[in-house]
């Protein structure tokens, strides 16, 4: 950790530069080694300096889910996440899930139940939902709470949630 | 032609996180831009420091009123061109730097003076200096037949109430973002936008260069509803100035509390209504709306046009009104003006069902308008009636009387119906399909795909006419470089590119059936053309069996393939023989917990007479997606205005509520085909359809459950709370 | 978004972070659920951010009908945790109607107790506020006030305390651990919420630096078959509570032996309700009873303008509540 280095040249010596950390970690199987800011997030990170767009940001508070990423397996909303604390965390984001000729099953799912419309909410509804299906849920309703954390504006809910129940078996 | 079931076209891309959205493109030396907003809602700029900025580090340069001076005067440069403050929160300057944080710990630093002037913060404190706008949309702001107000006087029942309609916003879950470049003097625009080619215009005005020396892209459009429009320009505009003085590529994107002030609202309406009724038929209405529109420029939603044509009646006033408040500018917002209106009308026509003693459904039907009383016009096709009979069958709005106030748990059970409907328009376009040796089709048109389906609607249509599977179609779209294409908005896309793409097709089965009847070796050699048809990728005479592959067939032609363009004029909605409309009834099932104040759907049946659908399991998404939307206006969403300062409190999501997956009922819907020969292809527009009706259709539900009228959106706990504590 | 730079420091120890974080502009960091979004609307703008999340703290232990939840221990882990479904089901019932999955498996017990109020007066830079902006006046209390608080407010602030949890740990008398540089102290957690004043409405009674290290619940397991959280909001998920309530009872042959009761929504701190409990005490568990409930828990509440229908409304919740816990006796 090197909090005291800046990759600008500061213009001013009164104004403190921007503290820089150093972090590593496994998204989607490979281990990136990142040089970011101190104040930067897990999105941040991950769409902007990573390039990894498929995480979106709908809101950047916290109440949408378009942001949201797996960490060993358990969903977080990314935007909330500061990067430094997720130093080492194994991440797994929508381009880890699948591609166009190899999809999960989720995936393809919600493009038989035409799941998504303007489908950038659609990458943290998938990620939410393997999420969801890892803790079995048992029936629509428990399905539909569980994926109250995304949002959608388009009003895809009821393919997300046929798509999700017919992986879960329901 | 059959509807087909086709996958979204693009879905692969979006499943898979591989679409890539505008404000994702990422050239290299990329800034990253914010805005400086102003802290009060009316006043005037005096000065903007940024001394303390340029210190921040990684700070590349300002952009303020003074850099606008350069673009031409306009309605869409006015903002950025004039001191005055119409707004809290209006930007008063952009700031670019190395990275995000950066811009904005620049744009924090940044010191504006302000003199402040004393702002209008509500409707009402303004209401005495209504005026009437020039139009509302494309129709008159006023209307008159008969004589309504005698005609109220010697009605037998008068219902005359007042209905409001709250600020709502739009919402895409993708904010706007713009990302430009200067490639010595041309420009190119990757940015979120609705309308490519209305931007590009725009930018072309501002800037004063030639729209061929602009490019603008959305070829993937994280939803839009309305506010990616003109609203988005100036701040646009001002990245592009921030580029080209820094010399670099430039980002800004809007924040989600920058989503509620500076790209447009659904405005708030007060309406004032008055039904008039003999023997259970409507013989006057009147309709005034009074709606809030910004200090800087007019605008109106079409609240009480619809009201002109949706029922008989001989004696229809309606009129429109704008207050001005320093507060932001409404645009149109899905279901612009059917949404508040038919909230009004069919709250109304349920109030006056219960006081005649007539079955709302009933009521409607006996009160239906065989043509468009307004302009005397036939319509070019209408299955209003079929909507309720089907609608009112699926639903089992004859249960109504053994299920009202029945309780399911601790829900009180209500049923309501309403109707929808949403003029049929389309637009100007122009497409072109190119086929290759391979047998492949390149289907293009610079329109964009807001989410609406836009891509596989221009894939499928040119698919189907010439027999060719989707597989083998790519279509291009969102991008200025492709043929004109119209705005996404008003449900007229798919409308607009039909004709288009249908042109350009059956150019190509002349130059195809020309070729497969023109080589006397061919199989199908020596026919006449117009026996040839298109089918699984083969030419085929169409009496007999005789058929050629197409790949055989385009190997006989240029060595590049067949190109063709198609294109559709512009149209004169006006000077149409028939007035084309879209309708649908809308019958819903709530429950309210009274004692606790809580209100769900539990279920919608929503029947929908809206042209030729070309593809059903795309059509219902949209239906579906609209009725959320219409839920979402009728009990959750309301943008509050803090009166004393102007500010728009909770800019978020936590605080500005939209359904949520557990508020989703349990949806039915139905699609009642319309053989419509007024319009081309027999497309109507789907999109709106589905947000408006379920408003008044919530409303009249909550009255069916617990006898309690509320007459204003969004209805909330307070509303559905028994007051009998 | 972002606010201003800070640095980042990663706490190695707690008597480290105790100290970090003890020093002027330092603020602690643990799931950050609440801490981003604050920084992020430059209403919070921290120099230093001490971050504890690795730190020990995070465990559940359940021994002789004492519950000690580790401050740092995650609301999704605690509301699936085995112990706290069996023997405290309105925990994890608070915990399940509170934020998101994705945001639950992020924030922190601890966090969650001390997250800042969601008065949109207080959310919004620039806005009167004396719990930002002490002398900066109350918008709430003169502007949209539907969210406000109908006890213990103050002509200076009537913003509501937001957690779910801390009503169910208030009605389960829950005590909370705190440690700072002068050592380690216990407290009710109802202690832990000053009220408002005038000018000033301080989030905490806690000194610069200390932290929450561990919340207690002492024999309350008792309660476990007779308990609900109630919450009532908006929208049917993933919405702070317009009003709620924490009911549970003990019944001993037939007559309320035991009540707690406590309301979220309505107070700067989840609010007890004392003399609705006292008033059930050895009353059978009827209608009449919770009806009385209801109208004393509503006694003494000073609505404004935009939240006069939380009165109702609380008062039926209470009762709402009681049926629902009543009718497993």
């Amino acid at each position: 950790m090197n909090p005291d280095t800046t990759a600008l040249p500061l213009a001013d010596e009164k104004h403190l530069p921007m503290p820089r950390i150093a972090l590593s970690m496994t998204i989607n199987g490979a281990r990136y080694d990142i040089e970011t800011a101190s104040t930067a997030t897990l999105l941040d990170v991950i769409r902007d300096q990573l390039g990894l767009t498929g995480t979106k940001k709908g809101c950047d508070m916290g109440g949408c889910g378009a942001c949201t990423v797996l960490v060993e397996g358990r969903r977080i909303a990314s935007c909330l996440a500061l990067a430094a604390s997720f130093s080492d965390a194994v991440l797994t984001t929508i381009e880890g899930i699948g591609t166009a000729d190899r999809l999960h099953p989720l995936q393809a799912a919600f493009i038989r139940h035409d799941a998504l419309q303007c489908g950038y909410c659609t990458p943290g509804q998938i990620l939410s939902g393997i999420a969801l299906l890892s803790e079995n849920p048992r029936s629509f309703e428990e399905i539909r709470e569980g994926m109250s954390g995304n949002l959608c504006r388009c009003g895809a809910y009821p393919g997300i949630v046929a798509a999700i129940a017919e992986v879960a078996g329901l | 032609m059959n509807p087909q079931t086709h996958v979204r076209y693009e879905a692969a891309l979006k499943v898979t996180g591989q679409a890539r959205y505008e404000g994702e493109v990422m050239p290299p030396g990329m800034l990253h831009a914010a805005l400086v907003e102003s802290p009060v809602a009316c006043g005037e700029v005096l000065s903007v420091d940024a001394a303390r900025a340029e210190t921040v580090p990684g700070f590349a340069t300002i952009v303020t009123r003074a850099d606008s001076e350069s673009l031409r005067p306009s309605g869409a440069t006015a903002l950025i061109r004039e001191k005055a403050i119409h707004f809290h929160g209006q930007p008063v300057a952009l700031v670019a730097a190395s990275t995000g944080s950066q811009a904005r710990e620049a744009a924090r630093a940044v010191h504006v003076a302000t003199r402040v002037q004393p702002a209008v913060t509500h409707l009402d404190q303004a209401a005495g200096a209504a005026f009437a706008p020039a139009a509302v949309g494309r129709f008159p702001a006023a209307s008159r037949r008969g004589d309504p107000s005698r005609a109220l006087s010697e009605a037998e029942l008068i219902v005359r109430n007042r209905y409001t309609t709250d600020v709502n916003n739009h919402h895409p879950m993708e904010p706007h973002a713009v990302v430009c470049w200067w490639e010595d003097h041309r420009a190119v625009v990757h940015t979120s936008t609705q309308a490519v080619f209305a931007t590009r215009a725009s930018i072309a005005h501002a800037f004063d260069m030639p729209a061929g020396d602009i490019r603008v892209l959305s070829r993937f459009l994280g939803g839009g509803f309305g506010c990616k429009g003109q609203l988005w320009w100036p701040w646009m505009f001002w990245a592009m100035l921030a580029s080209r003085k820094a010399g670099r590529p430039v980002r800004l994107e809007l924040s989600r509390a920058q989503m509620f002030t500076l790209v447009g609202r659904r405005q708030a309406t007060t309406q004032d209504l008055s039904l008039g009724f003999v023997d259970g038929r409507l013989t006057a209405i009147e309709h005034d709306v009074v709606a809030q529109t910004s200090t800087h420029a007019d605008f109106s939603d079409s609240t009480a046009v619809y009201t002109r044509l949706l029922y008989a009646c001989p004696n229809v006033s309606t009129a429109h009104k704008l207050v001005r408040t320093n507060e932001p500018h409404p645009v149109p917002m899905r279901a612009p003006g059917t949404a508040p209106g038919t909230f009004a009308l069919e709250s109304a026509m349920d109030e006056a069902a219960g006081q005649l003693g007539i079955d709302p459904l009933e009521l409607r039907m006996r009160n239906f308008a065989a043509h468009d009383q307004e302009s005397g016009r036939p319509w070019s096709s209408n299955r209003l009636l079929e909507c309720y009979r089907v609608g009112a069958e699926r639903f089992g709005w004859a249960r109504r009387h053994e299920r009202a106030k029945s309780k399911v748990g601790r829900w009180t059970v209500g049923f309501g119906m309403a109707t929808t409907l949403y003029p049929a328009i389309r637009q100007a376009c122009k497409a072109r399909v190119r086929l290759s040796l391979d047998g492949s089709l390149v289907v293009q048109c610079g329109t964009q795909d807001m989410g609406s389906g836009t891509y596989t609607a221009l894939g499928q249509i040119a698919a189907d006419a010439l027999g060719i599977p989707m597989a083998k179609v790519t279509v291009e779209l969102g991008d200025t470089w492709l043929p004109d294409g119209p705005f996404s908005g008003g449900s007229q896309v798919t409308a607009s590119i039909f004709p288009a793409v249908e042109a350009a097709t059956s150019k190509l089965r002349a130059m195809l059936a020309n070729l497969a009847v023109g080589d006397p070796g061919a199989p199908l050699g020596g026919r006449r053309p117009q026996e040839i048809e298109f089918r699984d990728e083969m030419v085929r005479g169409r009496s007999s069996n005789v058929a050629e592959r197409l790949v055989d067939l385009l190997a006989r032609g240029p060595a590049d393939g067949l190109a063709a363009e198609g294109e559709c004029a512009a149209t004169d909605h006006q000077a149409l023989a028939a007035t084309g409309m879209g309708y649908g009834a809308i019958f819903v099932e709530i429950g309210v917990d009274a004692e606790l104040g809580e209100i769900r759907v539990r279920r919608v049946c929503g029947t929908f007479a809206a042209g030729r659908i070309l593809n059903p399991l795309l059509a219902r998404s949209q239906f579906i997606g609209g009725l959320i939307g219409g839920i979402g206006m009728a009990l959750h969403e309301q943008t509050v205005t803090d009166r004393a300062t102007g500010c728009i409190l909770g800019k978020s999501f936590t605080d500005y509520l939209i359904p949520v997956h557990a508020d989703m009922p349990e949806f039915d819907i139905a699609m009642i085909e319309e053989d419509d020969p007024h319009l081309p292809g027999g497309v109507k527009g789907i999109g709106m359809l589905g947000t408006a009706g379920i408003q008044a259709g919530i409303a009249n539900a909550l009255h069916d459950a617990i006898g309690r009228r509320v007459r204003h959106l969004p209805i909330r706990i307070e509303d559905c709370l028994a007051s009998a504590y | 978004m972002s606010g201003p730079s800070f640095r980042y420091i990663r706490a190695a120890r707690l008597d480290d972070a105790l100290s970090q974080g003890a020093r002027q502009g330092a603020t602690y960091l643990a799931g950050g659920a609440d801490l981003l979004p604050l920084w992020k609307a430059g209403l919070a703008a921290p120099t230093e951010v001490i971050d504890i999340s690795r730190l020990p703290l995070s465990q559940v232990s359940y021994a002789g009908d004492a519950l000690a939840v580790g401050a740092l221990a995650r609301l999704s882990d605690v509301s699936a945790h085995p112990v706290v479904k069996r023997h405290h089901p309105m925990i994890a019932e608070a915990i399940l109607a509170s934020a998101s999955g994705q945001v639950r498996n992020l924030a922190t017990i601890g966090g969650n107790l001390l997250q800042r109020t969601r008065c949109t007066y207080f959310r919004t830079d620039g806005l009167a506020c004396n719990k930002r902006d002490p002398g900066s006046g109350c918008g709430a209390r003169r502007g949209e006030s539907r969210h406000a608080a109908l006890f213990g407010g103050s002509v200076g602030c009537v913003a509501t305390h937001a957690s779910d949890l801390a009503v169910a740990l208030a009605a389960l008398d829950a005590e909370i651990s705190c440690r700072g540089l002068t050592g380690e102290r216990r407290l009710a957690l109802q202690d832990l919420y000053p009220l408002p004043g005038a000018t000033t409405a301080p989030d905490t009674s806690l000194a610069d630096g200390e932290m929450i290290t561990a919340v207690h619940i002492d024999g309350a397991a008792r309660f476990a078959a007779q308990s609900t959280y109630l919450k009532v909001r908006d929208r049917a998920s993933f919405e702070f509570a317009v009003v709620s309530v924490a009911a549970a009872l003990r019944i001993e042959r037939g007559v309320i032996a035991e009540a707690r009761l406590a309301a979220g929504g309505v107070a700067p701190l989840p609010w007890r309700l004392g003399r609705s409990e006292a008033a059930l005490i050895g009353r059978a568990p009827t209608g009449e009873a919770f009806a009385l409930a209801g109208e004393l828990a509503v006694e003494g509440a000073t609505p404004l303008a935009g939240n006069a229908f939380k009165v109702p409304l609380l008062h039926n919740a209470v009762i709402r509540a009681l049926q629902t816990v009543g009718e497993g006796s």
